[in-house]
């Protein structure tokens, strides 16, 4: 173990107290939908002024850790994804959550977190410097390729409608293109109104198409918000271990997804999950449950995303390039601590960077109680608190969240609009999961493209540029196998009982 | 939208109708991207748009070709009323968050949403619990982020 | 309430003893805390140089300099909003040139160059080309002999269009009679990734990137009037026989409605902070150059400034 003498450093008792009350507070804070990673860790910055960069450090590694997770509960119990990373968490953590298997879903989710973050952690201990080339070896056809392969997954969301989901995709796509483009600076859609000029932010639209649609058919109906026909059952620790060491393989795979794709600054960890949930539904003996309320699902995406922490951290503090967008705010704290980040500062810095490192550590141990228990807790208040308090706290938290994201009430406007819309278009078979990701891969999709066919134009060698470069090629490979693979296991496969899932 | 139980011939029309939607609106994105300069604005809004018109073209003749049941969810024992009501409410709070600042609407819509969520009897308990419940979740939220987090909310210009 | 109330009384309390009001109610500046929007997201450039000026701002004038974020269409959502929020001082929003100059010339976004009323332009980021530290481009020569004998293929990634390191790369093609490719990135720190991992040739990149990423990559030049104190052995391109000083310019503005007597203070608070050797030093050790123009100067500079950036852009056919 490199800088092992710093461990010892990390594990003052003010650093214990730190990371714990970070964790505690990221958790809370990232359960919100709308409070982001990012906002929670902006938050504390002006604090850090007066501490010691370690200490600083190891407190706003603990708000990002424990938001990252925290962000499961409300997708799995609310089906809202409250940051992006946790997108694919609702695809089998709320089927979960309505056959009254929420407690489970958070349980499995906090092991998952918890297993994710320390591989994630390390990754950045063991092999930051090699692995921080891989941030630089992604070209914008990489990305693209990327972003592509992420839009495959459409084809296992449409549910038996594959033509409803790509449509869904092209609309999602297009919404991303509204606002001010990011890089041609061009203002695009917004028809002449003001409310449309900032675009369409993605959490924004995350809350929206997912928490407005459960709202409205909630209000619709005495129905309970979750099914509940048992009594309290603690926190099911021992089944839902069980249930990740059944998937340990799977587990860990996600892991190191979440990890490589973490280190990808151009990508951060909504697509982490993605990716990792992709691959999961593809090798899994369960797959045709996936979307159904399948542990592997969450186990899959929870450990990816929370590994994206310590994989974003590796461009970050050895490049000085934000992996995600926590990190871009973390590094900015440390500028003004007067810290340079560079390749040196695993060797000049070492007492920084591996305190650091250990105190990663110390916060993603430390959130297995402490998310076990807010867990319990978010649970039992979702399924007691009466249909007439739950829906009015969520809407409003929606409101209050969506407007705190860039304190606008246009994006408030924004949020319920499409939330409207999803839940018509959910109506008549459109749903909307290919609409989000067509929003989110939209933008990366576009920017990789526009920029790789500026690039191979002006040196002559465009095909070659789509083509021709080695880590593209594998990703397309990756792409045509997922989009094949339940053809060809269904063909050759020995397995029997499997439905391939295109139309 | 109130009576979907018909089986499957208005199901077909009605997807067949989403179809055309979504036609017009990536007609309408194509037509926004004549007024632009850049080359690297509209190449991949156009491809988008016009993949969406083929998608759904094929989505068209595909429901005209091969008519079949689609799983309809019936929406009869559901009340419409207090669906368009929640939005209207959410609506109506946030549009007068700029002249009212936010903690009169946001606690005037926490009340409409909760009259409009409610199915149980209005107990004498209930009464009094849960205004007082209200106002707790809507102050504590409203310092959490206006205070802790420093989010600077709409303080409304009539108070100015 | 209170503070509108109290502050009326000692207005008509000075106006009875025929003073001019306004030194009085400048003078009570700052009385509590002062939001400070900066309408791009945390963890950029904007918001690094504002967390710089906030201990500073709170050791000088005792109260507290409060950060938040109104991100969205490239700074357009923020400043679009800016002229509604309450005209007293303590609301106050950072301004980017050339942002504010190209953006409103562009399509409608909400607001004109003429609505900002800003106070103070407090530093620049001056542009600068950069280069891996491996690259066969030793100086600036080389790399403009190279692009003569091959046009168009010299890659440029940059931070946006319309941005100083667009504006600085046309500028430099028609200075230097080149034609070269300018690959927009989002963002600087994209930008960077984009140098660093080859996948172009050099960027236009700022100062701050030659200090962020000293170990990594050079700069040819850096578009400044005289060498920047932390990169004594990079020329200028003046130095070199381009007139070429520029780079993203930073400012704070404050809504119309604020009263001309707090213009002035705020001015002159900014600009105390900006003479702080301390302050002085860590901008510059970050890469940045330090400016000073204050309220009374900021018409005429804008007015400069819009001159030399429109004509590039309308060359390059990004704006009409």
């Amino acid at each position: 173990m490199p800088g092992i003498e710093y461990l010892f450093a990390a594990l003052t008792p003010l650093n214990i107290m730190l990371a714990l009350g970070g964790v505690i507070a990221g958790t809370v804070i990232g359960s919100l939908p709308g409070l982001t990673a990012t906002m929670a860790v902006a938050v504390l910055v002006p604090i850090t002024f007066s501490m010691e960069p370690t200490s600083a450090l190891i407190m706003m590694g603990a708000i990002y850790t424990g938001a990252i997770y925290g962000g499961a509960y409300a997708a799995i119990l609310l089906n809202t994804p409250g940051t992006p990373s946790a997108i694919a968490t609702t695809f089998d953590g709320f089927p979960m959550a309505k056959k009254g298997q929420g407690d489970l879903a958070i349980t499995v989710a906090c092991i998952a977190s918890v297993t994710g973050g320390l591989v994630g952690a390390t990754f950045l201990l063991l092999l930051a410097p090699p692995l921080a080339e891989i941030a630089l070896a992604f070209g914008p056809v990489e990305y693209f390729w990327l972003a592509i392969f992420g839009l495959t997954l459409i084809s296992a969301l449409s549910e038996g409608n594959l033509l409803k989901g790509l449509i869904g995709a092209c609309f999602g796509l297009l919404l991303a293109c509204v606002g001010i483009a990011e890089i041609s600076a061009d203002v695009r859609f917004i028809f002449g109104s003001q409310v449309l000029l900032g675009g369409i932010e993605t959490v924004t639209a995350l809350i929206g198409l997912y928490c407005i649609p459960v709202l409205i058919d909630l209000v619709a109906t005495p129905d309970r918000h979750l099914k509940v026909d048992h009594k309290p059952r603690g926190f099911r620790f021992l089944e839902a271990l069980a249930i990740s060491w059944k998937a340990k393989f799977s587990l860990l795979r996600s892991s190191v997804i979440g990890t490589l794709v973490g280190i990808l600054p151009g990508a951060g960890g909504s697509i982490a999950g993605l990716v990792a949930y992709t691959e999961a539904r593809r090798t899994s003996k369960n797959s045709q449950n996936f979307g159904k309320g399948e542990p592997e699902g969450v186990l899959a995406t929870e450990s990816a995303n929370n590994a994206t922490v310590g994989g974003g951290f590796i461009p970050t503090l050895v490049l000085g390039i934000p992996g995600t967008p926590p990190d871009a705010v973390i590094l900015g704290a440390l500028l003004i601590q007067g810290i340079r980040t560079g390749p040196s500062l695993f060797t000049e810095k070492a007492s920084i960077v591996f305190t650091f490192i250990y105190g990663l550590y110390l916060a993603t141990f430390l959130m297995l109680p402490v998310g076990l228990v807010i867990g319990r807790y978010a649970y039992q208040t979702i399924i007691t608190v009466p249909k007439a308090l739950l829906v009015p706290t969520v809407a409003f938290m929606t409101m209050i969240g969506t407007y705190a994201i860039r304190n606008s009430i246009s994006d408030v406007i924004i949020m319920i609009v499409l939330g409207v819309i999803g839940w018509i278009l959910n109506r008549f078979g459109f749903s909307p999961s290919p609409i989000v990701l067509g929003l989110i891969l939209g933008r990366i999709a576009e920017q990789g493209f526009v920029q790789a066919w500026t690039i191979g134009a002006a040196t002559g060698e465009l095909w070659k540029m789509f083509f021709g470069r080695p880590i593209s090629l594998a990703i397309i490979a990756f792409i045509l196998l997922s989009l094949f693979y339940p053809v060809i296991r269904s063909r050759f496969g020995k397995r029997t009982g499997e439905v391939p899932h295109v139309e | 939208m109130s009576n979907n139980l018909q089986g499957s011939l208005q199901r077909d029309t009605s997807t067949i109708f989403m179809a055309c939607l979504f036609i017009f609106v990536a007609v309408v994105f194509l037509w926004d991207t004549t007024h632009m300069l850049d080359s690297d604005s509209y190449v991949f809004p156009r491809a988008v748009a016009i993949a969406m018109i083929i998608l759904s073209l094929t989505l068209i003749v595909w429901n005209l070709v091969k008519p079949r049941l689609a799983k309809g969810e019936s929406l009869v024992e559901a009340s419409t009323a207090r669906r368009v009501a929640l939005v209207a409410a959410m609506l109506v709070g946030c549009l007068a968050m700029p002249w009212l600042g936010f903690l009169i609407p946001g606690i005037l819509t926490f009340f409409l949403l909760m009259f409009i969520a409610m199915y149980d009897q209005w107990t004498k308990k209930r009464k009094l619990l849960y205004p007082v419940i209200a106002g707790a979740i809507v102050l504590g939220f409203y310092t959490l982020f206006g205070n802790i987090l420093q989010v600077p909310l709409p303080v409304g210009t009539l108070f100015e | 309430m209170k503070v509108k109330l109290k502050v009326l009384t000692i207005m008509m309390l000075v106006s009875i003893f025929s003073l001019t009001g306004s030194i009085v109610l400048a003078d009570d500046y700052p009385s509590k805390s002062v939001n400070y929007v900066i309408p791009f997201g945390p963890g950029g450039e904007s918001d690094i140089t504002a967390r710089h000026q906030q201990p500073y701002f709170k050791k000088l004038f005792g109260q507290d300099l409060i950060i938040s974020y109104k991100p969205g269409g490239g700074g357009a959502v923020g400043w679009a909003q800016l002229n509604k929020m309450k005209g007293d001082g303590y609301n106050i929003m950072g301004i980017n040139l050339p942002h504010i100059i190209i953006k409103p010339q562009e399509k409608a976004v909400g607001f004109t160059t003429d609505d900002i009323t800003g106070v103070y332009m407090f530093h620049y980021t001056p542009d600068a080309i950069v280069v891996n530290n491996d690259s066969e481009f030793k100086t600036l020569d080389d790399l403009i002999a190279y692009a003569k004998e091959n046009p168009g293929k010299v890659t440029f990634s940059g931070s946006g269009k319309g941005t100083a390191n667009h504006i600085a790369q046309l500028r430099f093609d028609k200075l230097a009679g080149i034609k070269t490719t300018y690959v927009a990135f989002k963002g600087t720190g994209a930008a960077v990734t984009a140098l660093l991992g080859k996948q172009v040739v050099a960027e236009w990149g700022y100062t701050s990137v030659g200090a962020k990423q000293a170990e990594k990559a050079r700069m040819l030049a850096v578009a400044m009037d005289e060498r920047h104190p932390e990169f004594p052995d990079v020329p200028t391109f003046k130095e070199l026989g381009f007139e070429l000083v520029s780079g993203a310019f930073r400012g704070i503005a404050v809504p119309k409605s604020t009263p001309e007597d707090i213009r002035m203070k705020l001015s002159d608070m900014i600009g105390e902070i900006n003479a702080d050797p301390e302050f002085r030093k860590r901008m510059e050790s970050d890469g940045m150059a330090l400016l000073d123009v204050d309220y009374k100067g900021y018409q005429a500079f804008i007015e400069e400034q819009s001159k030399v950036m429109l004509e590039a852009a309308r060359e390059a056919n990004i704006i009409k």
